[in-house]
């Protein structure tokens, strides 16, 4: 495994090589060098600002903040707005870990299942590719609707209010599976396969030892596909949970988020709207969520970094 | 590598798949589409039926727990039941989980709805609710208790799909003013008996008070209200009649004439720079009031509301009553508990609804929790909570479901409160169209270009943003396009036949 792995690295350094050789002559001038680096840094700002923004707003004064707005530098600088985070019991730490976990243990489970529905797709020794390959894009195209949807997960697989169905829906996606596929298809020749048949490698053996290694690259852009989706997501306890232990973060925050909308849009048609509304977290409270909302999911993306372009480029569908 | 092996890799990967669905499976609550009915386990004995009930609120409070274990050990002599307690955040938190279980079938015994939460009126009318009619004769308590006027505000057809909580059945609208400078100019606020005799004091905080502004206004809350319209469909859809009982021609109240006259007078408290000038742009009043930076703001009142609002502001107020109480829809659709037509058990589920009306120790206990756990008992009807910063059952329920006047109050609230409301309640006119509903499904395509016109002018109007006459000859051809005469018409038609 290292061996083969190490051929792939060593090609592309040569490969590196060859082309910086080959960039010397037709070198951007300083000016337009100057120009796209300017551009990109610009692009920089308007991505980080609203960050540092949500940052800095869970940081200010209350008061502050309803009467002059938003600001970058604000006078009087506050911690209250953790302070409730961190007093409010356990129910943000307890979706903390419902996240952490489901995303963990969801994003192992379905870049398995891709993976295992993509290999054999990819093979041309597979007799039923097409009709499997059509079966997974025909649930791209049509969709039985939610009330359906939803009798399935309480009906037939009765996961309702259970951790799993935070996962399960999640763990087929045709989309990256199509991604999945093109790049096993590319990445892998068909003699590697052959070779390691003829070594006396089983099926399973072959992809697990062979092929899995190979493709990194694209396991890792799935996988961080996978865990942004699990991450982000607050559909699916919007719909099924109604256990509040198993409430997620992205859930928390929508749930008050949505709420304070609501409630202050007027469409709340009942004279306690105002008082309800005063007992929900105030501006501060809220970006403080999010901002401990963005913590682990940050540190994710350095750690894919390293494949991502490139499995993403490579993995491209091209027909 | 042969045939077979390869077909039984693909019969591998599925049965992997499925396993792992299927591992996934842990026994909850069997779901069921069905409607077939147990019969009620009439008397005490075996075991409790259980019973799931939705509500809306702000979070499910942490000691939940707690406070349905006692209460299901009062329960179990009682009624022999054990009750499920979920409760789901505003909007579309509730609508969504709500709807979709409603339409899955989903065993619910009891959901909280309203005109603006798991829509009343469409789920009724699409047969998600049970009809009431025969429980209520049977347990007639709670007849008693509403008033027959009351609970016929809330039936469709003569039906009675839900029964609406016993609280204010009121309404009126006037101004709240900031305290501080009302006792600083020393104001004569019994003066204030119409929109327009505030000037006189929004006059004087423009002359004297440079750092606030006399009006606060944002979206829908705007002296607007204090017109009083009596609509016949939400906020933002013309068509409505006069409060006062007058006559029975539906009008699109947007243009009426006390309307244009309301916004020259908006407009010419704009240009005296009463009001903000973002004034339509601003989304919440109430985080408005928190900033002190506004004089006078339009609300809907009862008893206490003054009270209330410093809670929710931290700043002292005067309530100034201005519209004269009347019961309208809004109040008799404003909170309700249904029984799900899937519902395995409606009986018991009823007279749990019923211990709600006629069983204070019950009824408290779902509101403040358990005694000297989460309150303290200060006299008989007082109590005061024990951790009030951070208290772990808290959930402000009261209004939404059972008879509120039996509700214990805090120290911090006029001991003569519910006195007070039953007063107001009395004092109220009945409106002529209380217990009308209107159908939107002929019309849903003229109401919703009609809402979208509405939203784009209403604003300018209300808030005096933009000059009267040329602004409405547009709103009006606009809302002529829109398709209004056919949604009048179709509203006139519906009322008249439900008078007759």
């Amino acid at each position: 495994m290292d061996k083969s792995f190490g051929i792939v690295n060593d090609n592309m350094k040569k490969n590196r090589k060859y082309k910086s050789h080959n960039n010397i002559g037709n070198r951007i001038s300083g000016t337009s060098n100057f120009f796209i680096n300017l551009l990109f840094v610009f692009n920089c700002i308007l991505c980080i600002a609203p960050i540092l923004l949500i940052i800095v707003i869970s940081l200010t004064d209350e008061k502050e903040l309803l009467v002059y707005g938003y600001s970058f530098f604000p006078d009087k600088f506050s911690v209250k707005a953790y302070d409730y985070v961190f007093t409010a019991g356990d129910t943000i730490w307890r979706a903390y870990g419902v996240s952490i976990l489901v995303t963990l243990v969801g994003t192992l489970l379905s870049v398995l299942v891709i993976c295992f529905y993509a290999y054999p797709l990819s093979r041309q020794s597979f007799k039923y590719k097409n009709f499997f390959s059509f079966f997974a894009y025909f649930t791209m195209i049509f969709g039985g609707g939610l009330v359906p949807w939803y009798m399935v997960y309480t009906q037939l697989i009765p996961i309702k209010n259970t951790i799993w169905i935070m996962i399960v829906p999640y763990l087929m996606n045709a989309w990256y599976m199509m991604i999945m596929r093109t790049f096993f298809k590319t990445t892998i020749p068909e003699s590697i396969i052959e070779s390691a048949k003829i070594d006396g490698a089983g099926e399973f053996r072959t992809f697990f030892v062979i092929v899995l290694p190979l493709c990194k690259a694209g396991v890792a852009t799935i996988a961080l596909f996978c865990t942004l989706g699990y991450w982000n997501d607050w559909w699916l306890p919007l719909v099924f949970i109604t256990d509040n232990k198993l409430y997620n973060i992205q859930y928390l925050m929508y749930q008050t988020l949505n709420s304070i909308q609501y409630l202050a849009s007027g469409s709340a048609q009942f004279s306690e709207s105002s008082k309800v509304l005063a007992d929900l977290p105030t501006e501060g409270a809220r970006m403080a969520i999010a901002v401990i909302s963005i913590g682990p999911i940050i540190f994710a993306y350095p750690f894919f970094q390293k494949y991502f372009i490139k499995g993403l480029t490579i993995g491209a569908v091209k027909g | 590598m042969s045939r077979t092996k390869k077909i039984y890799s693909v019969a591998l990967l599925i049965i992997l798949v499925l396993s792992l669905t299927l591992s996934a499976c842990v026994p909850v609550v069997p779901g069921g589409g069905t409607t077939t009915t147990q019969p009620d386990t009439s008397g005490q004995t075996g075991p409790a039926v259980k019973l799931t009930w939705y509500l809306v609120g702000n979070r499910q409070e942490p000691d939940t727990p707690k406070v349905l274990a006692e209460a299901n050990k009062y329960l179990k002599d009682k009624l022999n039941v054990e009750l499920e307690l979920n409760v789901f955040g505003w909007g579309d938190d509730y609508d969504q989980k709500t709807n979709t279980a409603l339409a899955a079938g989903e065993p619910i015994d009891i959901v909280f709805t309203a005109s603006w939460a798991a829509n009343y009126n469409v789920n009724a009318t699409s047969g998600y609710f049970k009809e009431l009619n025969a429980y209520i004769e049977k347990y007639p308590a709670i007849k008693d208790i509403l008033g027959e006027d009351f609970l016929n505000g809330s039936a469709i057809n003569g039906k009675n799909y839900a029964v609406p909580t016993n609280k204010e059945k009121v309404h009126n609208w006037g101004y709240l003013l900031k305290k501080d400078l009302v006792d600083k100019y020393d104001m004569d606020v019994s003066k204030i008996t119409s929109i327009e005799s505030l000037e006189p004091f929004l006059k004087i905080i423009k002359d004297n008070e440079p750092e606030i502004t006399p009006v606060c206004i944002a979206t829908m809350d705007a002296p607007f209200q204090l017109l009083d319209w009596d609509r016949i469909s939400d906020d933002d859809v013309p068509g409505a009649l006069y409060p006062d009982n007058r006559d029975s021609t539906i009008i699109n109240h947007f243009l009426a004439p006390e309307s244009i006259e309301h916004y020259e007078l908006m407009r010419d408290w704009a240009n005296k720079g009463y009001i903000h000038q973002d004034a339509a742009t601003m989304q919440n009043q109430s985080e408005l009031m928190k900033s002190g930076t506004f004089f006078a703001a339009s609300q809907s009142l009862k008893p206490g509301k003054d009270a209330e609002v410093e809670a929710t502001t931290g700043i002292e107020w005067v309530q100034v009553d201005v519209t004269r109480p009347v019961m309208s829809n809004r109040e008799t659709t404003g909170a309700l508990l249904a029984i799900p037509a899937a519902s395995r058990n409606p009986e018991k589920a009823f007279q749990l609804i019923e211990l709600l009306y006629t069983d204070k120790y019950f009824k408290n206990l779902i509101d403040y929790g358990i005694e000297d756990v989460h309150y303290k008992k200060v006299s008989d009807n007082v109590i005061s909570l024990i951790d009030p910063d951070n208290s772990p059952y808290n959930p402000g329920h009261g209004w939404k479901f059972g008879d509120q006047f039996k509700d214990y109050l805090m120290d911090n609230e006029d001991p003569a409160k519910w006195e007070k409301f039953l007063e107001f309640n009395d004092a109220g006119l009945v409106m002529n169209s209380l217990g009308f509903m209107f159908d939107k499904t002929n019309v849903e395509t003229e109401i919703s270009s009609c809402k979208n016109v509405v939203q784009a002018y209403y604003k300018q109007l209300f808030t005096g943003a933009v000059e009267v006459a040329p602004t409405i000859e547009a709103f009006k051809k606009e809302l002529v396009g829109a398709g209004v005469d056919e949604l009048i018409a179709e509203m006139q038609r519906q009322y008249d036949e439900w008078r007759k």
